[in-house]
């Protein structure tokens, strides 16, 4: 199953989770350290999140980055 | 004038038939949560200052926003499984504190499952509420929908749970289920449900992305309340005349949703998050006391003795070389999930058991991570590459040094990175750079934790994820079941044990 984070495009196994997906692009820590993850409309999003097929999610300290935030 | 009296009748007939009176607008407040996977307690999230959630502290204000007009308690699914206070009981703590809450309704999530069909079937069955999956075949009592009233307004709540079920927990948990597409679901029964309630909500755990290609698509949905993304949702979002929201995770969040009705038709609504935090005195003593039950529960269960080690099982060591501790759980990964060879980091195990009885919070102190065992095919190259990376940093102590199964190395700590691997045998043999190898891990090095990058590559060469034979496969992967917490594995294979005395057997051999 393909997420992109970032829009780096990452490959994580069905039942993995936002966690996973961070792990995998090398941002957990970046999470750690009080940054949060939206969604594509700007939502923030738990770690233990499912992730979708082609899911897009965006780690910074604001939610402005994702694309469809208002 | 007979044609207009008749008229007039018909019409009045009609008007008396209405479930509320013609033209009035009637108040409805939805209250609801998802995701709370058994997180009771208030917990201070990692880096934060303040302490949040608390499930007695959400009790308490649902209980005064349910005071303010006729309300709905709703759950979008994953309660009963996640943290200890949920997991030590099999959810049954979950079920007790929402029969307390006095829940309207709850759709399964995927982690409902986790437990095996037997114990969901026991949670539904103590539930005093209706628990929902429309698009779940051959589960016992559960419901596709239910219709409520509340003022005169009739109300049809449908669920339903994402069709990905059977690929993120054990298939033996779902044996016999078929799980048919949510979206296609929800389509069929709109037209039976617009005959009997003024209102249809959708209770759904699809994840937020999907409640909004489900709105798109299906006509004739009032509101979605959703689950499993964990999402955030601080307003209500409407996609076509659809309104979805989502309550966060863990108790963190309440959901607050007013709809303003007239004449069947939903004509405002207005929506926010009421974020949960502890209080002095803010807390329903009721759900408290339900939390506290089970928090005794749970310290008698951690005391339990599973087991007894004839020897100290050393987890102090596990960055440097191999141990007896490390042996141990790599083999019960390897058994458990069939591998040819276990690869783990040393640094998920974090503490020692002294030669004498195991309890449960041993185990628990020793793993005490929420990882579940991963199986990957890697090709004898890609394990070598592996165990490279596992000890390309031992002069470190860093917590990706490698505990094996299944498997045997020499490595020079002296030589370059990248070079110290000297030999690899596999079950007695010379490792073939070319065959394949099933290798049991955890979730955090599947997904490239440590470091580790040959699982990755691994899992971005398998494509077509389904059941085969009982079993989640993709073209490299051959065992995941995430609903399972790797200590949780590992306390059941001791109590089948019983007894055990590992030795370090010269799997890991530093040469200089």
């Amino acid at each position: 199953m393909k997420v992109y984070v970032n829009h780096i495009p990452v490959d994580v196994l069905p039942g993995m989770t936002v966690k996973h997906a961070l792990i995998h692009a090398g941002l957990l820590k970046e999470r750690e350290v009080s940054k949060k993850v939206y969604d594509e409309w700007g939502n923030e999003v738990g770690l233990d999140g499912a992730l979708l097929e082609g899911m897009k999610i965006y780690v910074g300290n604001a939610k402005s980055q994702a694309p469809n935030s208002k | 004038m007979k044609r207009r009296n008749i008229a007039l009748s018909l019409t009045l007939l009609f008007l008396f038939s209405l479930p509320f009176a013609y033209g009035e607008q009637v108040q409805i407040r939805i209250l609801h949560v998802n995701d709370f996977h058994g997180f009771a307690e208030p917990y201070q999230p990692l880096r934060s200052d303040e302490r949040v959630g608390g499930i007695a502290y959400l009790a308490a204000r649902a209980n005064d926003l349910r005071k303010e007009k006729p309300s709905f308690l709703l759950s979008a699914g994953d309660m009963i499984q996640g943290n200890n206070w949920a997991n030590l009981s099999q959810g049954e703590s979950v079920i007790e504190l929402m029969n307390g809450m006095e829940f309207d309704a709850m759709v399964l999530g995927n982690h409902e499952f986790d437990f095996g069909q037997d114990v969901l079937g026991k949670r539904i069955l103590e539930a005093k509420f209706p628990v929902l999956g429309a698009n779940v075949e051959g589960m016992r009592d559960l419901k596709p929908y239910v219709i409520k009233e509340r003022k005169g307004v009739k109300v049809a709540i449908v669920g339903v749970v994402t069709e990905d079920v059977p690929i993120s927990t054990h298939p033996k948990n779902v044996a016999g289920l078929k799980f048919i597409s949510p979206i296609d679901t929800v389509e069929k029964y709109i037209p039976e449900l617009k005959k009997n309630a003024d209102l249809i909500i959708v209770l759904s755990h699809i994840g937020h992305p999907v409640d909004r290609i489900l709105a798109e698509r299906v006509k004739g949905i009032d509101v979605i309340v959703g689950g499993h993304s964990h999402t955030k949702v601080e307003r209500p979002v409407k996609v076509g005349n659809t309104i979805i929201v989502q309550a966060w995770e863990h108790a963190k969040a309440l959901g607050v949703l007013d709809l303003t009705i007239e004449n069947g038709r939903v004509i405002g609504f207005e929506g926010h998050l009421e974020e949960i935090k502890p209080q002095i005195g803010g807390e329903d003593k009721a759900a408290l006391a339900i939390v506290e039950k089970y928090k005794q529960k749970m310290d008698a269960v951690l005391n339990e003795r599973v087991g007894e080690t004839e020897v100290d099982l050393d987890g102090e060591n596990v960055r440097k070389r191999e141990t007896n501790l490390g042996d141990l759980i790599a083999d019960i990964m390897r058994h458990v999930s069939g591998a040819d060879v276990t690869i783990i980091n040393g640094g998920g195990i974090r503490t020692s058991i002294k030669r004498g009885e195991i309890r449960v919070k041993d185990i628990y102190s020793v793993s005490p991570f929420d990882n579940y065992i991963v199986a990957i095919k890697l090709t004898g190259k890609q394990v070598r590459e592996a165990l490279e990376h596992g000890v390309s940093a031992v002069e470190d102590e860093e917590g990706r040094f490698p505990q094996v199964s299944g498997l045997s190395f020499k490595y020079s700590p002296s030589d370059q990175k990248g070079s110290r691997i000297k030999e690899v045998l596999i079950a007695g043999q010379p490792i073939v750079p070319d065959r394949e190898y099933i290798v049991a891990t955890n979730d955090f090095l599947a997904a490239g934790g440590d470091g580790y990058k040959a699982f990755g590559e691994a899992i971005k060469a398998s494509r077509d994820f389904s059941i085969i034979g009982g079993m989640m496969k993709g073209e490299k992967v051959a065992y995941s079941e995430s609903g399972r917490w790797l200590r949780d594995v590992v306390v059941e294979y001791l109590k089948e044990m019983k007894k055990v005395a590992p030795r370090v057997e010269g799997r890991i051999i530093e040469i200089y």
